[in-house]
């Protein structure tokens, strides 16, 4: 369609301020308009004059201070008309200033406030509706590992680490747990059509759960704070969803190619306020979602069935929990459901895997040294886990938190990398995920005494150093260094997210505003403020770099020499589990206790 | 005024997240919360909106320059 050229007067109607003006003209002359530009602090007789001179077609008034606004603008519009221009000039206003209302109220056509973009007032000029960009439509889901080979430049490492493997594998072999049995159990009971074997296979299960679960399936009473949804509530989230599809265009967080994908972490305890602010952070920009499960189902054996709410942290996995939050996403939204410690972790995988998440999270060492399941119990069942992963084709990240109870990072990278190269056996897709944020150890030692810059790009750097694997930065980035001020939590959050991105990785998981505050569960607002911190940081720094100090360059010798040499005490002990066990991978003294949740459960076949 | 307020030192933000279809029913919304919530002289200060609602900072001004501040009148001033 050919575009009439018009003929258009940009005034500010202000002391000094005219860059909004300057930047509509760029594109109005872009698209061939004619523009004249009048410089800041002419009259509205002045303006009026120039348009009447020129006999132009629009008007585009700017204003930005707010003092007297809607005095001077009446009187602008009031001589408009008494000139007899108003009847054929289209008038539009914007500006700091300026608000919708306060626009159509003076009588003008057209009232742009803060936020309005170009493409907008260019639309206005040449009389067409502003359509927003419908960036639901340009985001798809990013696969964090296509573009990695998981080629180790460090071949000692690698000698080390499949050394160890070859022991976890021959150490699980021909062992079980109920665990294991469950998740079986479990995934004939989801392809079965035959009502009579499912109840059967129901009586199979309950018998390998804990006694809380076990009452579930004997006469169905749930765990106290535990309640089923009802059918009203259910169909009611149908109904608030289909709305609300409606009207999702989501932002987008990145700026610069380079950006990386950003994750946040929800568990209210209710799946359906889960969905609540999956779907406030996708339209913010979210580009993937965690699950959290609550504690407790970690530490107890077997799953409930239904859709259940909780009254606590952490939302209980069901297949028909996870199914809904499935359906309520967006098709571009990532979604990953955790495994990575307790005694349901291959049950969680398998439904991960049929519900169609597309990542999960696996680590043994952590699980078992800062999760509290038992290293043997875990190793058996992430075996079985890593499996359905690989049958999936579901990513995982191989978390590192065991930091937080204060294994130093060198040692946490070790276990992450067995973890690594034992998926990679068991042809899976592993993410490697440092933290990054102010653990106790650097608290202990140091190393950010001066900036929280150098550490974390020295982990970065370490780990590119041994291996070609995607990098994902959890979680939530600058733990630890977040007050429960919204403002310097956001901006905390920011910084970390800037730094990740300069660094290159491919993820980042990031906390709300709430992340310090400990009182009660996170609200929705404090989720938006990050979010929007997030994506102003990607602004500010775009390609731009930021330089470690020499520090970070010493520290990532240090910490893939401490790699090398804890594999090496790890390889020469012979026995993975018990290496756990006895703190190679992160010692008592150091904050790491092999976790007693599922001991003695693991039996041979 | 309560006693509270009088020693809110000029405005009061309410920040939270108000479920509506558009950003005209965030702002009324908004106005609204305010009125219900006692505030005379409210404003909003920024509003969001997206998909599931509005993020809002909503303000309630207890004091304006020029007024008569009740806490520079505190008894053990």
């Amino acid at each position: 369609m050919t575009v009439q050229k018009k003929k258009v007067l940009l005034a500010p109607l202000d002391p000094v301020h005219d860059i909004g003006l300057k930047m509509i003209k760029r594109g109005l002359d872009q698209a061939e308009h004619d523009t004249i530009l009048l410089p800041p602090d002419y009259s509205p007789e002045e303006i009026i004059k120039t348009a009447m001179d020129n006999d132009v077609d629009v008007i585009l008034i700017s204003r930005t201070l707010g003092y007297r606004v809607a005095e001077i603008l009446g009187s602008f519009i009031d001589l408009a008309e008494a000139s007899g221009i108003r009847e054929r000039v289209r008038i539009g206003i914007g500006g700091m200033a300026i608000r919708p209302e306060l626009a159509a109220e003076l009588g003008f056509d057209a009232g742009f406030g803060p936020g309005t973009t170009v493409e907008e007032a260019v639309a206005f000029v040449e009389g067409r509706e502003y359509v927003k960009e419908d960036v639901s439509r340009s985001k798809f889901k990013k696969d964090m590992t296509e573009k990695y080979d998981y080629t180790f430049k460090n071949k000692r490492i690698e000698n080390l680490l499949n050394a160890i493997v070859d022991g976890i594998i021959d150490y699980v072999k021909n062992k079980t747990t109920p665990g294991v049995e469950r998740a079986k159990i479990r995934e004939r009971m989801l392809e079965s059509t035959d009502e009579t074997e499912v109840l059967k296979l129901k009586k199979e299960y309950a018998r390998l759960c804990d006694n809380v679960v076990k009452v579930y399936y004997d006469s169905g009473a749930l765990k106290e704070k535990t309640r089923h949804l009802t059918a009203e509530e259910l169909k009611a989230l149908e109904t608030y969803l289909e709305k609300l599809k409606l009207r999702i265009n989501p932002l987008k967080l990145q700026h610069a190619d380079k950006n990386p994908m950003v994750f946040i972490q929800y568990g209210t305890g209710c799946p359906f306020m889960d969905i609540a602010h999956i779907k406030t952070c996708e339209a913010w920009g979210a580009d993937g979602v965690v699950h959290f499960d609550p504690s407790w189902g970690a530490r107890t054996e077997g799953f409930f069935e239904g859709y259940i709410t909780h009254e606590e942290d952490g939302s209980v996995i069901t297949y028909e929990n996870l199914r809904i939050i499935k359906d309520a996403l967006m098709p571009s939204t990532l979604w990953q459901v955790r495994a990575h410690r307790g005694l349901n972790t291959p049950e969680t995988v398998l439904l991960a895997g049929k519900v169609g998440a597309d990542l999960t999270k696996i680590n043994i060492a952590y699980g078992s040294l800062g999760g509290g399941t038992d290293p043997e119990r875990l190793t058996v069942d992430a075996v079985a886990a890593i499996k359905y992963a690989a049958r999936f084709d579901m990513p995982f990240d191989v978390v590192t938190n065991e930091e937080l109870c204060g294994v130093p990072a060198h040692k946490a990278f070790a276990g992450m990398l067995i973890v690594t190269m034992l998926g990679l056996r068991l042809g899976a897709k592993p993410i490697l995920q440092p933290l990054f944020c102010y653990s106790p150890e650097v608290m202990i030692s140091g190393q950010m005494r001066d900036n929280y810059v150098d550490f974390n790009a020295a982990k970065i750097s370490a780990l590119r150093s041994i291996l070609n694997a995607p990098i994902w930065c959890g979680a939530p980035i600058g733990f630890l260094t977040q007050t429960e001020d919204r403002v310097q939590s956001s901006l905390s959050t920011a910084l970390h997210a800037s730094l990740a991105s300069v660094l290159g990785v491919d993820g980042i998981s990031i906390a709300s505003a709430d992340e310090a505050y400990s009182g009660g569960p996170i609200s929705v607002a404090a989720r938006i403020d990050t979010l929007r911190a997030t994506q102003s940081a990607f602004r500010f720094f775009g390609h731009a770099e930021i330089t470690p100090t020499r520090n970070s360059e010493i520290w990532a010798s240090q910490i893939v020499e401490g790699i090398e040499s804890t594999l090496d005490s790890v390889a020469k002990n012979g026995n993975f589990v018990d290496a756990l066990y006895r703190g190679l991978l992160g010692s008592r003294g150091e904050g790491a206790y092999p976790g007693r949740a599922g001991r003695g459960t693991v039996t041979s076949l | 005024m309560s006693g509270a307020l009088e020693r809110v030192m000029d405005a009061v933000d309410i920040e939270t997240f108000l479920v509506c279809d558009d950003e005209e029913e965030g702002k009324r919304l908004s106005l609204q919360l305010m009125n219900e919530l006692g505030f005379k002289d409210a404003s909003i200060v920024f509003i969001q909106h997206q998909g599931p609602g509005a993020r809002v900072r909503i303000r309630g001004y207890i004091y304006k320059p020029g007024d008569s501040y009740a806490w520079l009148f505190k008894k053990d001033n």
